[in-house]
């Protein structure tokens, strides 16, 4: 784990970044923190195994703070398919992002089913091979018509609007949300409008969820909210021909008008 | 028992669908008055939401009429290559074909989503479309979020 803190310290001693967003053990548990070349003893502490966090999110504060600084980041293979979205949605710019790669156990890959746990450059681990076929979506695709709307809305409706999937999300970076519009989902009420609620969320993941399921890890209530954005995923991949946050130029299909790809016939089925 | 499924045979004769259909106002809302000047008959069942393009229309204001008991919804539009602000039709078909396939998922049945070109010279197509799917909606049921949740 030694070549990361090597790496890190080696780009700022160089002043090729202002800081490095990265985790580091704090308070007992490890948690993020920004590295700097004056408080570089810092990185001793610098934590790097299978803790993942939504670093890409403190990343897009620091950008917006200080637009005309060079910020490093630590990234997996979901966090760069994060970072090539936000560039293609213009939320950071890639000349101002230098990432650092780090590859994912096989153990987290398999947790993650994550189809490709490493990104293109890697300081850090080996390459594991990605899990194509998610399970627990083809359990779910099993169910028949009445018994899939049955598991979501019992799923839906455990939900105590804690706004933690938007909030853990590294893609979530709307300024206004419409999830918490009073015009759309009523407030003071619990369980929130369902599926509304939860349905909204989805089509707004859609050609921007990256998969990286920390969504699921942070609600308390365990809705397989990620379950649902895998499908959302494959509905674009499968419609569109699009693999969310792969392409590094290719805009997602939602994101731009272009020429029309769909015919009245490709709906209504 | 036998009481039971005969007042369920009647409740579901007795259903008369609630459709919301969203028309955009250069085409099928046009289309629509053309049905209607021309006296042309066609089930009561529509709740007619006037946008000025089909592309304005969010996949939330979908869902909210189906959380609100809607048994059905219809889009329609201008045809693909007529819409009065040239490409707003081209984000509708995307939009409504993903939440089609959202719904499927869920299981909350994507045939009560519908979307139709009809521009303003179809009043006859505008008649058959909401003939069909009344029939549709009917045949389907009440919606189960309005029964059951």
């Amino acid at each position: 784990m030694k070549e990361m803190s090597e790496k890190v310290k080696k780009l700022l001693n160089e002043g090729k970044i202002k800081g490095f967003v990265g985790l580091k053990q704090q308070h007992g548990q490890p948690g993020p923190h920004l590295f700097t070349k004056e408080n570089i003893a810092d990185l001793e502490s610098l934590v790097v195994g299978d803790v993942r966090y939504a670093l890409n999110k403190v990343l897009l504060k620091l950008a917006h703070r200080y637009p005309k600084d060079r910020f490093g980041v630590m990234v997996r293979g979901c966090d760069e398919r994060g970072l090539n979205e936000l560039f293609k949605w213009n939320q950071l710019s890639r000349d101002r992002v230098v990432p650092v790669g780090i590859a994912c156990s096989p153990a987290l890959a398999e947790a993650c089913e994550c189809y490709k746990p490493y990104p293109t450059e890697w300081v850090v681990g080996e390459k594991t091979e990605g899990i194509i076929r998610s399970k627990r979506l083809e359990n779910n695709e099993k169910l028949n018509q009445d018994e899939r709307l049955q598991y979501w809305m019992e799923q839906f409706n455990k939900c105590i609007k804690c706004y933690g999937c938007r909030d853990a999300c590294p893609m979530c970076f709307c300024k206004v949300c419409s999830i918490q519009d009073r015009n759309f989902i009523l407030t003071g009420k619990l369980p929130p409008e369902n599926p509304t609620f939860h349905l909204s969320r989805a089509i707004h993941m859609v050609g921007r969820c990256i998969d990286c399921g920390l969504c699921e890890e942070a609600c308390p209530s365990d809705i397989p909210v990620r379950t649902l954005y895998k499908k959302v995923g494959k509905i674009v991949e499968d419609l569109f021909d699009y693999k969310t946050g792969d392409e590094p130029e290719e805009k997602s299909p939602l994101n731009l008008l272009g020429e029309p790809t769909l015919d009245i016939s490709d709906v209504n089925k | 028992m036998g009481n039971e499924a005969t007042n369920q045979a009647t409740n579901l004769e007795k259903f008369e669908p609630k459709i919301i259909a969203f028309l955009c106002n250069w085409c099928s809302y046009a289309g629509a008055d053309l049905a209607g000047v021309s006296r042309m008959q066609y089930p009561p069942s529509t709740r007619t939401v006037r946008v000025m393009c089909t592309g304005t229309i969010s996949p939330h204001h979908i869902l909210k009429a189906f959380q609100k008991g809607a048994d059905g919804v219809i889009v329609a539009g201008c045809h693909i290559g007529d819409c009065h602000y040239l490409k707003g039709n081209y984000m509708t078909i995307k939009r409504v074909a993903i939440l089609q396939e959202l719904l499927k998922f869920t299981g909350l049945q994507e045939e009560r989503l519908f979307l139709n070109w009809v521009s303003a010279a179809e009043g006859v197509r505008f008649a058959e479309m909401i003939r069909t799917f009344t029939q549709k909606i009917k045949e389907l049921g009440p919606s189960h979020l309005r029964t059951s949740y």
